[in-house]
């Protein structure tokens, strides 16, 4: 019982990350219907500019938000100005060249971080890193000890508050609706007088935005050195086929799927299959729901 | 008027400083290691330390006469990029190779050294296969995995007294050749190991893993890592409140001073199986480590130690070799019997291992924030603390 309290405490935290990092990746699959590889190597630049704030001011790392996302946005809006849209305008060989350049954009990230920073490993070493609370100290008597880090938790009520913010822009606001469109027709957008080209922007500036607050939201509880990006990358690609592409909601719910069910992979089956686990989702998922949990729910008239 | 006699001069002197340079040329050597990638830091230590040496040795005359010229090759810790480079250094004429870290690259470069039958000196790789495959041309400077952690069991066994362990290690041949090491430790001591668990270097969130190991209450917790695994696992067990007798590693990851200063409270009282420390008493290591140390800001692990006293040991197989060919090298290799910084280096054939060098090793405790040589008893430089206070007791 306490094991599985446990495990679902710790699966339920990392999994709120994880939809952090998926929902960025699933913005702009839905606008610009290409995955973002170099999603992940986004994420590392957002915990580079956090960490150099630690590093120089001793700036709080969930503080250095406020500083990574508006920087990431920046990154993000010219990669595609300067980067991604003239590509898009070429007509190629390759039918998604575009993706090959996210994945070049990502190895180059990558590269200049380790000639900038070396490959050496950095944390930020806060006071609280091992700080937790636990329920017998709470309940003295109570039949089973469960912990709950600090800084897990916080990093947790950060991506759950960025989340609710997410979802009120994109369903309250003007430009939140504008981007809802371009998403789901873009001609249809087109004619409505949307200007597609900017919501393309705005959009890779946003999904570079939120996968930089995740890279803050990370840094106090793991660490960091130039290479870290590739996996995230990966979890958010898994993340967005499981949530169904573009779709908002379903990145929130298959990053809360994926992070429980590594947590239990490890815990009940031992932590060298999680690898594995993730990928038999992946596939899974590919030929049972080819929508992920977006369908679902589209079938249940649950969400958009 | 003056110029022709300055002309003159340095012609005098170059043809003067020919015929000795004839005498002794230079000896390059090109160090392969992994300066960048997740094991940079132990390429870096090792770089430094093979810099420090190189100097040491030219600064009393060299090889022979000969000036070792040090080159270095990143080989981002894959073993295709090692075994791409020691092929390049091969083919170029290099007659002896020293290097590499991960027993991963290692295992390849030997390979390789074996086929093209030139002699490569292992500094800090444990795998016990590499000296297990009857290699006429590798030698290994370091202990093996096997024997990494005698002098940690012997403190186990004598002070200790555990009745179950726990064994945690990540899918890498130094994980696997470390664990299994220690489950067979284990069983000759009576322990019951109570779990042996794989997991993936790199993870996140261990937390799961040593709930499950929280439950089954092991004495002792036992972990072959890298560095960053080693401080995320001994922070998470920290947090979790995971109570056991001793938390103890399998050297590599937390046996660097990194491990101290980023795992910070949650590393105190930890033990680790080491092959070196600075706190030793053997000829030159002190200084090193001072030397290092001044220079550097922080003190050397034992893969510096290997890579420092490793260029001696070159020296000496170079300086008893007939020639310096790679047969030659390689004969002068087996014939080295020499005390070293890292320990006395004795290359035997016994117990299935081929041309190994059999070393003390020795256990380290974090106190206060420092590692203290605590195992055996004669290379102690403090009395070790145990039993150690629970998590609850401490702050």
């Amino acid at each position: 019982m306490e094991v599985l309290l446990q495990t679902l405490i710790s699966g339920l935290l990392l999994g709120g990350l994880y939809a952090l990092i998926g929902l960025g990746m699933t913005i702009i699959m839905g606008v610009m219907k290409i995955i973002n590889l170099a999603h992940g190597e986004l994420m590392m630049v957002g915990m580079y500019v956090a960490y150099l704030l630690f590093a120089w001011a001793h700036i709080d790392p969930y503080l250095s938000i406020l500083v990574a996302v508006p920087l990431l946005f920046i990154l993000g809006v010219a990669l595609q100005k300067y980067l991604i849209n003239p590509v898009l305008k070429v007509d190629a060989i390759l039918p998604e060249n575009q993706v090959i350049l996210t994945v070049g954009i990502g190895m180059v990230l990558a590269n200049l971080a380790t000639i900038i920073f070396k490959s050496d490993y950095r944390t930020t070493p806060v006071d609280y890193a091992t700080k937790a609370w636990y329920l017998t100290d709470l309940w003295k008597d109570s039949p089973i000890e469960l912990s709950l880090s600090f800084p897990w938790t916080v990093s947790f009520l950060f991506a759950v508050v960025i989340t609710a913010a997410l979802w009120f822009f994109l369903s309250r606001t003007d430009m939140g609706k504008s981007i809802r469109a371009t998403a789901q027709d873009k001609d249809a957008a087109l004619l409505m007088g949307v200007n597609v080209e900017r919501m393309r922007v705005f959009t890779f500036g946003l999904g570079s935005a939120l996968v930089g607050a995740a890279g803050c939201l990370f840094l106090p509880i793991y660490y960091l050195y130039p290479d870290v990006g590739g996996q995230f990358t990966l979890t958010g690609f898994v993340i967005t086929i499981l949530g169904g592409l573009g779709s908002t909601v379903g990145a929130i719910l298959g990053g809360l799927i994926l992070g429980i069910f590594e947590s239990l992979t490890a815990t009940y089956l031992g932590m060298g299959w999680a690898p594995v686990g993730r990928f038999v989702v992946f596939v899974l998922v590919l030929i049972f729901v080819p929508g992920g949990v977006a369908s679902l729910l589209r079938r249940r008239r649950f969400g958009k | 008027m003056k110029r022709p006699l300055v002309i003159g001069l340095s012609i005098l002197m170059l043809a003067l400083s020919l015929p000795l340079g004839a005498l002794a040329a230079d000896f390059k050597l090109v160090v392969p290691l992994p300066l960048t990638g997740k094991v940079a830091k132990f390429g870096e230590i090792m770089k430094k330390s093979f810099e420090m040496a190189a100097e040491e040795i030219n600064a009393s005359g060299g090889i022979k006469g000969s000036q070792i010229v040090l080159g270095f090759e990143d080989s981002t810790g894959k073993p295709e990029t090692a075994r791409a480079i020691v092929e390049k250094l091969i083919e170029g004429g290099q007659p002896v190779i020293v290097g590499e870290y991960t027993s991963a690259c290692a295992k390849a470069v030997a390979a390789v050294a074996e086929e093209r039958k030139t002699p490569y000196l292992v500094v800090a790789s444990a795998d016990d296969a590499i000296t297990q495959q009857n290699y006429r041309y590798v030698f290994r400077q370091n202990q093996v995995n096997a024997h990494y952690a005698d002098a940690f069991v012997s403190f186990m066994g004598e002070v200790v007294k555990p009745k179950t362990i726990a064994i945690l290690y990540e899918t890498t041949a130094f994980g696997t050749s470390g664990a299994d090491a220690m489950e067979n430790d284990a069983k000759k001591l009576g322990i019951t190991v109570v779990l042996k668990e794989k997991y993936e270097a790199g993870a996140p969130d261990f937390k799961p893993i040593l709930s499950k190991v929280k439950s089954l209450k092991p004495d002792v917790v036992y972990m072959v890592s890298y560095v960053m695994d080693a401080s995320l696992l001994m922070k998470q067990i920290m947090e979790l409140r995971l109570e056991a007798k001793l938390f103890a590693g399998g050297a590599a990851g937390f046996a660097i001073p990194e491990f101290i200063d980023n795992a910070k409270n949650a590393a105190e009282y930890v033990v680790s199986a080491t092959l070196w420390t600075p706190q030793l008493n053997y000829p030159g290591a002190k200084a090193y480590a001072e030397k290092y140390k001044a220079k550097y800001g922080d003190y050397p692990s034992y893969h510096g130690a290997s890579a420092y006293a490793s260029l001696f040991v070159l020296k000496a197989a170079m300086t008893g070799a007939k020639d310096w060919t790679t047969e030659g090298i390689r004969d002068g290799m087996k014939a080295v019997d020499l005390q070293t910084a890292f320990g006395p280096v004795k290359f035997e054939d016994r117990d299935g291992y081929q041309n190994q060098n059999f070393v003390e090793t020795l256990a380290i405790q974090v106190q206060k924030g420092d590692f203290q040589t605590i195992w055996p008893k004669t290379h102690a430089s403090t009395p070790h603390v145990y039993p150690v206070p629970s998590w609850r007791d401490r702050r």
